[in-house]
């Protein structure tokens, strides 16, 4: 595989070395506020609920739902072939984050699905995304529509 | 006669794929047509304030813009820069413009958009940041998740973005200078292959070469000008910076804040908006401002389009010349000159009849930026 069709990596800088560092020990941390205990994503230099730059860490559940979700039918990047579904899953605890959703087929997904965690291998990486927390197994299995 | 502003002035290059011509020329087409069409010769103008574009400002980050185009021109003014808002930035520097000749920073101000995003490459495929790894490109995307969301929350359909699409492409059918000048029926939209879903490329604004300028002046200056200038009654900006982490975003649109100030400032309301022109690079955002501004309540946006309400001889119409995804991809700066256009009863086969208050917007970025202009006669 070539440079040009290896699929795009993050890009780790001060703020997410350790989230990206977190992940590869395949635990999803979150920013936390040690002032006003606010939790957030992405990292930052500070929290942006009240500025505080007293900021820690947290370990979320991986617990959480489709907040709205997208399916790639189109190949932008040769190393993300479509289709692929993009989502933005709610996190239990309250953030939100861009991820995929993995282990059903695209017509599977529904807004307000629940789902959980699951790490995937990308390169040096292990990139956080999710699966649904029901029916997606025998819907992988089957190759089936499960919606 | 006051230091109240007003556009005098409006011009634009051709649209297009203009390979031959670089942004940096169009732009001084657009400007010089702008100024002439105000009767202002060069030496009058000493304010410029540009919004240099998709390609220009953020993927080759062309730095300083208002610099190389007023190099170019010869000026030396007194007020000057560029915006990069996305969308919303040729609306917000004729906002920007509207402050400084009121506040007496300058009398003559050329607002300019231009850029050549269909002569470059990958103008609307680029990533963000660590999104790329789950392969989130394009505004495509954050915009089809805003679809999605609306799609589930109030049941709107795809028949109904479509209508937008439909609607967009009439209009242009009666424009002569727009890219997309063949009718689209609903049939085509329904049967077109998805690309981002629940979106398809007729939901899609174009990508376009082009530039397009306005000037703004005081209603003092331009009393002895050779068109009656059209006044600005409202202006406003409101935006939604926080993404992801506010509640609201992918819901409704900034609109909602920057609508009602704009809307009292003018001394009108949504039910005194004769023609409406929404920025929009995807159809969705035109359902959400229809109700973000009022014309219709938050969830309805899709019944109100039905039956060809915005369409050409519709009861409300949106984007007389097309918009951004018929006419051309021009920065918000086109749906600007057509407001002109109608308020100074210029628009041919397309003119709404006793135009009286037009509506302008403009929004950007990750849905993030928002802004806002009433404009009268
Ligand atoms: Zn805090």
């Amino acid at each position: 595989m070539s440079d040009a069709e290896a699929p795009p990596l993050p890009q780790p800088d001060a703020h997410t070395q350790a989230f990206w560092d977190a992940c590869r020990e395949r635990r999803l941390e979150v920013s936390a506020c040690r002032d006003c205990d606010h939790l957030f994503l992405p990292p930052g230099p500070c929290c942006p609920q009240c500025w505080s730059t007293s900021l820690a860490t947290r370990a979320v559940s991986g617990g959480g739902s489709v907040y709205s979700y997208v399916v790639y039918r189109r190949t932008y990047h040769p190393g993300m072939p479509a289709p692929y579904v993009v989502a933005l899953v709610s996190l239990d605890e309250g953030p939100r984050m861009i991820s995929n959703i993995v282990g059903c087929e695209p017509e599977a997904v529904e807004v307000d699905m629940p789902v959980r965690l699951v790490f995937e291998t990308a390169g040096e990486f292990l990139l956080p995304r999710f699966e649904p927390i029901s029916a997606c197994a025998t819907s992988a299995a089957t190759g089936g529509n499960a919606s | 006669m006051s230091r109240r502003a007003v556009i005098a002035g409006v011009g634009h290059s051709a649209f297009g794929k203009l390979p031959d011509q670089s942004a940096w020329a169009l732009e001084v087409e657009a400007v010089s047509k702008a100024v002439s069409d105000a009767g202002l010769a060069p030496r009058d103008v000493d304010g410029l304030l540009t919004d240099p574009g998709p390609v220009q400002g953020i993927l080759e980050g062309i730095t300083p813009h208002f610099l190389r185009l007023g190099a170019q021109l010869g000026l030396n003014p007194t007020y000057t820069g560029s915006e990069i808002l996305g969308g919303a930035g040729s609306v917000a520097i004729i906002e920007r413009a509207v402050l400084a000749v009121e506040a007496g920073q300058c009398d003559v101000c050329v607002c300019v958009y231009g850029d050549s995003a269909l002569s470059s490459t990958g103008a609307y495929g680029y990533g963000r940041g660590d999104e790329s790894a789950f392969g989130f490109f394009g505004a495509v995307g954050l915009h089809a998740l805003a679809a999605q969301r609306h799609m589930h929350t109030y049941g709107t359909r795809r028949e109904q973005l479509g209508e937008v699409a439909v609607a967009a492409r009439a209009h242009a059918a009666r424009t002569p200078h727009a890219q997309k000048r063949r009718e689209l029926s609903i049939d085509d939209y329904m049967t077109a292959d998805p690309l981002v879903e629940p979106l398809c490329r007729f939901d899609c604004c174009l990508v376009s070469d082009g530039a397009a300028a306005v000037v703004i002046t005081t209603e003092e200056r331009a009393a002895d000008l050779r068109i009656p200038p059209v006044p600005i009654l409202g202006h406003a900006q409101a935006h939604s910076l926080s993404t992801y982490a506010s509640a609201g975003h992918f819901e409704s649109l900034p609109a909602a804040r920057s609508g009602p100030v704009a809307f009292g400032q003018a001394g009108v309301g949504p039910s005194d908006v004769d023609l409406a022109l929404l920025y929009d690079c995807f159809t969705i955002v035109v359902l959400l401002q229809l109700e973000d501004y009022g014309f219709c309540k938050k969830g309805e946006g899709g019944a109100f389009v039905e039956q060809g309400r915005i369409g050409p001889g519709g009861s409300f119409p949106v984007n007389t010349s097309g918009g951004l995804l018929a006419e051309a991809y021009g920065g918000g700066m086109l749906h600007v000159i057509e407001a002109v256009r109608q308020l100074r009863r210029e628009a041919g086969e397309r003119q709404v009849a006793d135009a009286e208050v037009a509506l302008v917007s403009g929004h950007g970025l990750g849905m993030n930026t928002h802004t806002t202009l009433v404009l009268g006669r």
